[in-house]
């Protein structure tokens, strides 16, 4: 029973307690939804997740270690070749050994040359994480615009596909080890042995991946309104693959890392110490007593180092789809 | 389906072709041919122009160049008549010391010396003139004397003259697919080398069967050939498939330094190991206990004479024979491993990929994916060595070893191949399986009142499955291939290494001869996958029609 109101008790006249609203267009345009950016909710989401953050400071420590202590430990693989009893030691002896160090260098003990192996492995991962990152980032960009244009033309796609067919089957290794006869065993030559062909696995996955998307019907309902091929594909398509790139860069970049070791293990090293030359140095003292550590350390920082890349990738990539924004 | 299946194949032969053609360009025209004699300890015991020569006599038998002597060429104008036999030997005696030039600082020998006797000078002229017309190169090493005064020369430093030319990446690449198949006949052994009658003998009772005690001969058909390459061209044996031939032979690249002089299909297929002696009698009547496999004869010319122990025992020519050997070929140690960690893979991923898609974002799930993650971000050699390092303290044999076998060195191999295949297995079933799960069909067959196992078994199983079988003729024929760290880990004597060996050595027919078996046997596998996939899932029809 609600108790009625008589506006005659208010005692206000008929203007002030109507007035009259007019039409607005403009306010009639607005929509109310909830302010969306996609990048803040691809971080909202991703620090959603408190194992994030606890990897996304394992990978700041990793990277500091690899490009910044081996600033300060002045590493030389034949600085202590001549102390005498200074090779393959345990960590407590190598301590003992150079009193005069500081403790960290001789953490994990000395290599076959007397060096410090905790100071090899970080100058070995800066080189590998750099192979990583650069082959990383040339192969996406070129397998992306590639794997665009790809997925998009027709006429291409016939041609691509032999190519794909063709290259796919030259074993990488042969090309990998021709060039590198060729061009010397550097930083630079593994490069581009490396993104030679790498892209093309790339391109191929992104061109599926155009391709399913591209025939979806809201591009059809987009092309027929007569947007232009070139704005489907940066408007429509692209924010669909950032998430399948962002993915995909997290299976790259570790996998670089692997194939390094890999390529090491099989003879093909760069002249300069790597984490897959140390690895492979380093396999003779596997089961040496006292000296399995030369070989197990960079075996370990290797694993953690592509673990975390790996996890740190797929999560953003998941964070990456506006699907999980909701 | 046939149609397209056959298009399908030849699609896959062009490219096939082209992909020998590339790696024929790249080995070949880019890499320094100079290298194949790195471990050839025949070019390092010779010396002087000897040496030279014989780097371009290994490089015309592989391949690169077509290469002919002077003297060669004397005896070909010989053998046609328009010289005689006087006029060659003396055609043949050039100047030892030709007026030389300077070509970037070396000095090089001139082709024409006023020195040359007027006979070797005309002929000389007519062979410079030949065969440079033709776009050959023409040299001429000067002798190369240890005094000039007593006119003694180094070892092997005897005046040449030869021509060369490289031959094309086309001729190279025709040559060798019509080598590919070679079918021995009777006109093999050189026409002019006199070995009785060439036929084929039909026998029921194959010599090589002679008991050698009693000298009987069971019964066992045989054919055997006389100037043919193989002495054996059909016979049977107590192995699988009983009946064997060497009629039919394939050539896919022969090696120069991993296994020298022998085809990469023979390196791939020879049995391993200790050598298995048994009393057999050799043609002569001669009874031993050898490991010589009679059936392998083929003809080497003049091998008979060479030595006693091989006239003791051959009657003929017929002596090059290969031994027996009790362990498995490259290629069997690779398959067996391969196959069996192939097989397990798909009898553990399967199950706990459809278990981790049912228990979906629970425990099992969490540990999945771990592993996971684990396999595929960590390098693969750093788990293979984990693996290695477990099964050691395991008590189990970290290394094989060819002459001592026993099952127990198997193991850390198998496992190893089989546990990142099964957390791939693991990956993309989930994956399939949950992306079923969402799908209407589910829905609908949900809310038709079927019970969720059937749901799971009979509708998203079979569908999600589809892929994955798309993907077992693919790993059965990869086990062919072997696997390269795996088998470097553990020592392997299988047929994963053969190709990075190869590249280490320079081995330019071996790398020839795999890029085409790995080539093949990856177009073979989609096929065979399209194939299954067609077979499993009707929905599924390579024809337009019946779409």
């Amino acid at each position: 029973m609600n108790e009625m109101i008589d506006l005659t008790d208010l005692n206000m006249s008929e203007e002030e307690l109507f007035s009259h609203v007019d039409n607005d267009s403009l306010a009639a345009e607005k929509i109310t939804a909830p302010r969306y950016s996609y990048w803040h909710s691809v971080f909202r989401v991703f620090f959603r997740k408190k194992i994030n953050i606890v990897i996304l400071i394992l990978l700041a420590i990793i990277v500091a270690f690899a490009y910044i202590y081996p600033i300060f430990s002045n590493y030389d693989r034949f600085a202590h070749v001549l102390v005498e009893g200074g090779k393959h030691l345990t960590p407590a002896k190598a301590i003992e050994m150079h009193p005069n160090d500081s403790v960290i260098h001789w953490i994990l003990g000395s290599g076959g040359a007397g060096e410090s192996t905790f100071d090899a492995i970080w100058v070995g991962s800066r080189l590998s994480l750099s192979l990583a990152f650069v082959c990383a980032l040339i192969n996406m960009v070129i397998g992306t615009i590639v794997g665009a244009v790809w997925g998009f033309s027709k006429k291409f796609d016939l041609i691509m596909q032999e190519v794909y067919n063709i290259i796919g089957n030259v074993p990488y290794i042969l090309l990998i080890s021709v060039i590198v006869m060729i061009l010397s065993a550097s930083f630079w030559s593994l490069v581009f042995a490396l993104t030679v062909t790498g892209w093309l696995a790339i391109a191929y996955f992104i061109r599926t991946q155009v391709v399913i998307i591209r025939d979806r019907e809201y591009n059809l309902a987009s092309r027929c309104l007569g947007t232009s091929t070139l704005r489907i594909a940066m408007k429509n398509i692209m924010p669909f693959m950032v998430s399948v790139i962002v993915t995909l860069a997290a299976t790259e970049i570790p996998s670089y890392i692997s194939y390094e070791v890999f390529l090491s293990y099989i003879g093909l090293t760069m002249s300069d110490i790597s984490l897959g030359k140390l690895i492979g140095t380093a396999q003779p003292s596997m089961f040496t007593p006292g000296m399995q550590l030369e070989f197990w350390a960079p075996v370990a920082i290797a694993s953690i180092i592509t673990i975390v890349l790996y996890v740190v990738g797929q999560n953003l990539g998941d964070a990456s789809d506006p699907r999980t924004h909701m | 389906m046939t149609k397209y299946l056959l298009r399908r194949l030849l699609h896959g032969l062009i490219s096939v072709i082209i992909v020998v053609a590339v790696v024929m360009l790249l080995i070949y025209s880019l890499t320094d041919r100079e290298k194949i004699f790195g471990g050839d300890p025949l070019f390092s015991k010779k010396s002087s122009n000897v040496r030279e020569t014989y780097k371009y006599e290994q490089w015309e038998k592989y391949g690169y160049i077509d290469y002919v002597t002077y003297n060669e060429y004397l005896v070909s104008l010989v053998k046609n008549g328009s010289i005689t036999e006087e006029e060659r030997a003396k055609a043949a005696e050039i100047a030892p010391l030709a007026e030389t030039k300077d070509v970037n600082g070396k000095q090089v020998a001139e082709l024409f010396s006023e020195k040359d006797s007027p006979e070797a000078s005309k002929l000389i002229h007519q062979f410079v003139d030949y065969y440079q017309s033709k776009g050959y190169n023409v040299v001429r090493l000067n002798a190369d004397y240890y005094s000039v005064r007593t006119k003694k020369l180094n070892n092997g430093g005897k005046q040449v003259m030869f021509t060369y030319k490289n031959v094309p990446l086309v001729t190279r690449l025709l040559k060798y697919f019509g080598g590919i198949f070679s079918v021995d006949n009777i006109h093999y052994v050189n026409e002019e080398t006199d070995i009785g009658e060439r036929k084929l003998t039909f026998t029921l009772h194959d010599p090589a069967y002679t008991d050698p005690k009693t000298g009987e001969t069971p019964f066992s058909p045989a054919i055997i050939g006389n100037g043919t390459r193989h002495k054996y061209l059909v016979y049977t044996d107590s192995n699988f498939p009983y009946i064997h031939q060497n009629l039919l032979s394939i050539n896919m690249g022969t090696s120069y330094s991993i296994n020298k002089g022998v085809d990469v299909f023979e390196t791939m297929t020879t049995t391993q190991g200790k050598y298995v002696k048994r009393l057999i009698t050799y043609p002569t009547g001669l009874v031993e206990d050898s490991a010589d496999d009679l059936h392998t004869a083929t003809y080497s010319e003049g091998s008979h004479d060479l030595s006693e122990t091989i006239s003791d025992r051959f009657t003929d020519d017929y002596t090059n024979v290969s031994t027996l050997k009790a362990s498995k070929s490259k290629i069997g140690f690779s398959f067996v491993i391969g196959i069996i960690s192939v097989v397990l893979a798909y009898m553990l991923g399967v199950p706990l990929g459809i278990l981790m898609a049912k228990q979906k974002d629970k425990l099992v799930d969490k540990l999945g994916t771990l592993y996971i993650i684990f396999i595929i971000a960590v390098p693969s050699l750093a788990y293979i060595f984990m693996f290695q390092a477990i099964g050691r303290s395991l008590g189990l044999p970290s290394i094989m070893d060819v002459n001592n076998e026993s099952w127990k060195m198997y193991i850390l191999p198998i496992v190893s191949l089989a546990l990142p295949s099964v957390a791939n297995l693991m990956k993309w079933l989930r994956r399939y399986m949950i992306d079923q799960m969402n799908s209407d069909y589910v829905r609908f067959a949900r809310s038709g009142g079927l019970s969720e196992g059937e749901i799971f078994t009979k509708h998203i199983l079979k569908n999600a499955a589809i892929p994955i079988i798309h993907g077992i003729p693919g790993s059965v024929l990869g086990a062919l291939v072997g696997a390269i760290i795996t088998e470097r880990v553990y020592l392997v004597p299988g047929a994963g290494n053969l190709l990075t060996n190869a590249i280490n050595a320079n081995d330019n027919g071996v790398i020839v001869g795999l890029t085409l078996f790995y080539a093949l046997l990856s177009i073979v596998s989609l096929i065979l996958g399209d194939i299954l996939m067609a077979t499993v899932d009707p929905r599924i029809s390579f024809t337009s029609k019946a779409r």
